[in-house]
């Protein structure tokens, strides 16, 4: 080998912090991290935590067949429901005391299997998540590895609550930080009602995210997580600012009556 | 489920439903009935993109050149017009390559995709091969007036013996012969793109040769981008594209940047080959006259690949490496780091951080041995058809060459495959 060339070998690899081992040494793609923050609060109890199971599953598969994705997206799950917030690296529920990411590369990603209880602690998850993308970054970074804008995709059916269930403005303290981080082009924060969500719920989305929020009848989970593969390909493809508009406008097809 | 009717070239045929793929600017379409075409209907079709490939059509490149065993052709060329029902435009027909069997270049960049989707003993040999087909088709193109543009490793496929296709054809920017007219290249892929495509200018023979060299090191080097790393002094977020724009290589200039982690050692490359990378990543960068050409390139990977320019690593399997080292790479590699970029891991899981549950292994795509094995035998991949035509001066000094090269193929290919 040429000595000349400064390369990785004798102290590299081992002058990584053990919480960088989970990058995998064999993958080089630019990374883009994505970032599920779900509902599964008790709302959302039977068939939809079902659906959203299996939709999971078969996009953690469908997103593997994908040569472009699937060395290139690190997916993570943020939950809120249940008895708070939960963060899971893959199938695994973290200890909330860890410094491990939950980031695993989609050819590595097998989905948890959620099931619904409890309070809509929105406000703390979209938080949690923003942390979590930050933090992922810099682990990134600091191992010489590049990124295309991170994606935070909220789905919810309810309106945001306290810990006891009740309903709660906490979430209006995330609009100026959700403006902010967009606006230094930090990530990208998509918002999705399903279910019956309500039309005061509608209004919090729509104010946490003006441009990308949708209302989807039902639960259709498979449609929405393949948008997010569809606007994790054009980020790759460098595309600009209207063609992920335009990932979200066929979302925007059936508007009430009432709409002019 | 029934799909879609159109007319292509005159024709009526039913697209199937369920899309191919997908881009900011088509889906792709399988046609019912036949597996060797496709159809690319445009989100926005326009008068535009018709005339062009009217255009386009009436060309006919690479039509007199060989492709004899099976090798496919090097471009997806369009082969007619795509009509709704209505007489509406909507796109065009081409050959199908798609997976499993035409996989996208990309994949070749780590190791889990390419022990899942290549066979079993493709090593950096065959690696080096492709980036020959590469070399030789981007010459070929050039050769014929037509620049490729959009050149990216998501753009290419390659077969399980190695042969390159190029699959957007209707970006490739060519002048309409007895017309006159030209038709740029305009898109381009942010990674492979040079500086001065950044900067806003169409495609060139020396922006196509830019990619060329960009795709050639990442495939020789397990994967790394030569314009991969972050500049030590930022917070912010770099794209590669900023690297290129700024001349940050860490082939030329390595302390500027915190560099990627287990960075291959550039070495690694057979000595005419990196100083062709280090002349396209360092002075060639902006000054194109001194970027490397194609044939540069083939000539450059071609003396890699003879005889005697490999060594077959006897300690484990799929390390091969250029005859200029003295000791192999990936094995030292290997045992620096633990990670071997051509095997697997064992299936002993390594002990999770602390207090983090264990991830799941990767599915291994099948038994991997380990410990000495002999090395199996000569797998060159299959090398690009070279030109027919007897007028053509390009390929006077070409010819000889790949003729000795066609001969050897063919009785390894014979033994290989036992024909």
């Amino acid at each position: 080998m040429n000595p000349a060339i400064p390369g990785p070998p004798t102290t590299q690899p081992q002058g990584l912090p053990a919480a960088y081992a989970d990058i995998e040494l064999g993958n080089n793609a630019q990374r883009l991290p994505l970032l599920l923050c779900l509902d599964i609060s008790s709302s959302m109890a039977g068939e939809p935590i079902r659906l959203l199971n299996e939709a999971l599953t078969l996009w953690g598969r469908e997103i593997q067949e994908d040569v472009g994705l699937s060395s290139s997206v690190e997916i993570a799950v943020v939950t809120f429901g249940g008895a708070g917030i939960g963060v899971w690296q893959g199938p695994s529920l973290l200890d909330p005391r860890t410094t491990a990411s939950p980031f695993v590369t989609a050819h590595q990603f097998r989905p948890p299997q959620l099931t619904a209880s409890g309070v809509t602690l929105l406000t703390e998850a979209v938080e949690t998540g923003i942390r979590l993308v930050a933090a992922r970054k810099t682990e990134l970074r600091r191992s010489g590895l590049q990124y295309y804008r991170p994606q935070i995709c909220l789905v919810t059916d309810g309106l945001p609550t306290d810990s006891q269930g009740m309903a709660t403005d906490a979430w209006r303290r995330l609009v100026p930080v959700l403006a902010a981080e967009q606006g230094a082009k930090r990530f990208r924060f998509y918002a999705f009602g399903i279910g019956g969500i309500s039309e005061r719920g509608q209004q919090v989305l729509r104010e946490l995210a003006p441009k990308y929020h949708a209302t989807l009848k039902g639960f259709p989970f498979r449609d929405l997580l393949q948008t997010m593969s569809a606007s994790a390909s054009a980020e790759q493809q460098g595309a600009e600012e209207e063609t992920f508009e335009q990932l979200f406008n066929r979302f925007k097809t059936q508007r009430s009556a009432w709409d002019s | 489920m029934t799909g879609r009717r159109v007319l292509l070239d005159g024709r009526p045929v039913v697209l199937l439903e369920q899309a191919l793929g997908s881009g900011l600017e088509a889906a792709v379409h399988p046609v019912e009935g036949t597996d060797d075409l496709v159809v690319k209907v445009y989100h926005q079709p326009d008068a535009a993109r018709e005339h062009r490939l009217r255009r386009m059509l009436a060309l006919n490149p690479l039509a007199g050149r060989p492709v004899d065993g099976g090798q496919p052709p090097e471009l997806a060329w369009p082969v007619g017009l795509a009509y709704g029902t209505d007489g509406g435009f909507l796109g065009y027909g081409m050959g199908r390559f798609a997976g499993p069997e035409h996989v996208q270049l990309m994949a070749l960049f780590n190791r889990e995709q390419r022990l899942r989707r290549f066979p079993a003993e493709a090593d950096w040999r065959f690696l080096l091969g492709i980036c020959w087909n590469l070399a030789f088709m981007t010459a070929r193109l050039h050769h014929e007036g037509l620049i490729i543009g959009d050149f990216s490793a998501k753009n290419v496929v390659v077969d399980q013996r190695g042969f390159a296709t190029f699959l957007d054809c209707d970006s490739i920017g060519f002048a309409a012969p007895g017309t006159g007219e030209t038709f740029p290249a305009t898109l381009h892929t942010p990674d492979y793109a040079a500086p001065e495509r950044l900067r806003g200018e169409p495609g060139s023979v020396p922006s196509d040769d830019f990619a060329l060299a960009v795709l050639v090191y990442q495939l020789l080097t397990a994967g790394y981008h030569p314009f991969g790393g972050v500049p030590r002094d930022s917070e912010d977020d770099v794209q590669i594209s900023d690297n290129i724009t700024a001349s940050r290589s860490f082939v030329v200039r390595p302390e500027a940047m915190i560099i990627p982690r287990g960075l291959v050692d550039p070495a690694v490359l057979p000595p005419a080959v990196l100083a062709l990378a280090r002349q396209a990543f360092g002075s060639g960068l902006l000054d194109t006259a001194q970027r490397p050409s194609s044939q540069q390139w083939l000539a450059a990977l071609e003396e890699s690949r003879a005889e005697g320019a490999i060594t077959i690593c006897p300690r484990r399997p799929r390390h091969a490496h250029g005859a200029h080292l003295a000791r192999c790479p990936w094995c030292d590699r290997a045992d620096e780091t633990g990670h071997d970029a051509f095997n697997a891991p064992e299936q002993t899981p390594q002990p999770p951080p602390t207090g983090s549950p264990p991830v799941p292994e990767p599915l291994s795509p099948g038994p991997v041995i380990h410990g000495v094995t002999p090395p199996l035998p000569a797998h060159p991949p299959g090398q690009q058809a070279a030109p027919s035509d007897g007028n053509d001066p390009w390929s006077d000094w070409i010819k000889p060459l790949l003729i000795g090269a066609g001969v050897v193929l063919f009785f390894l290919l014979r033994f290989h495959w036992g024909v």
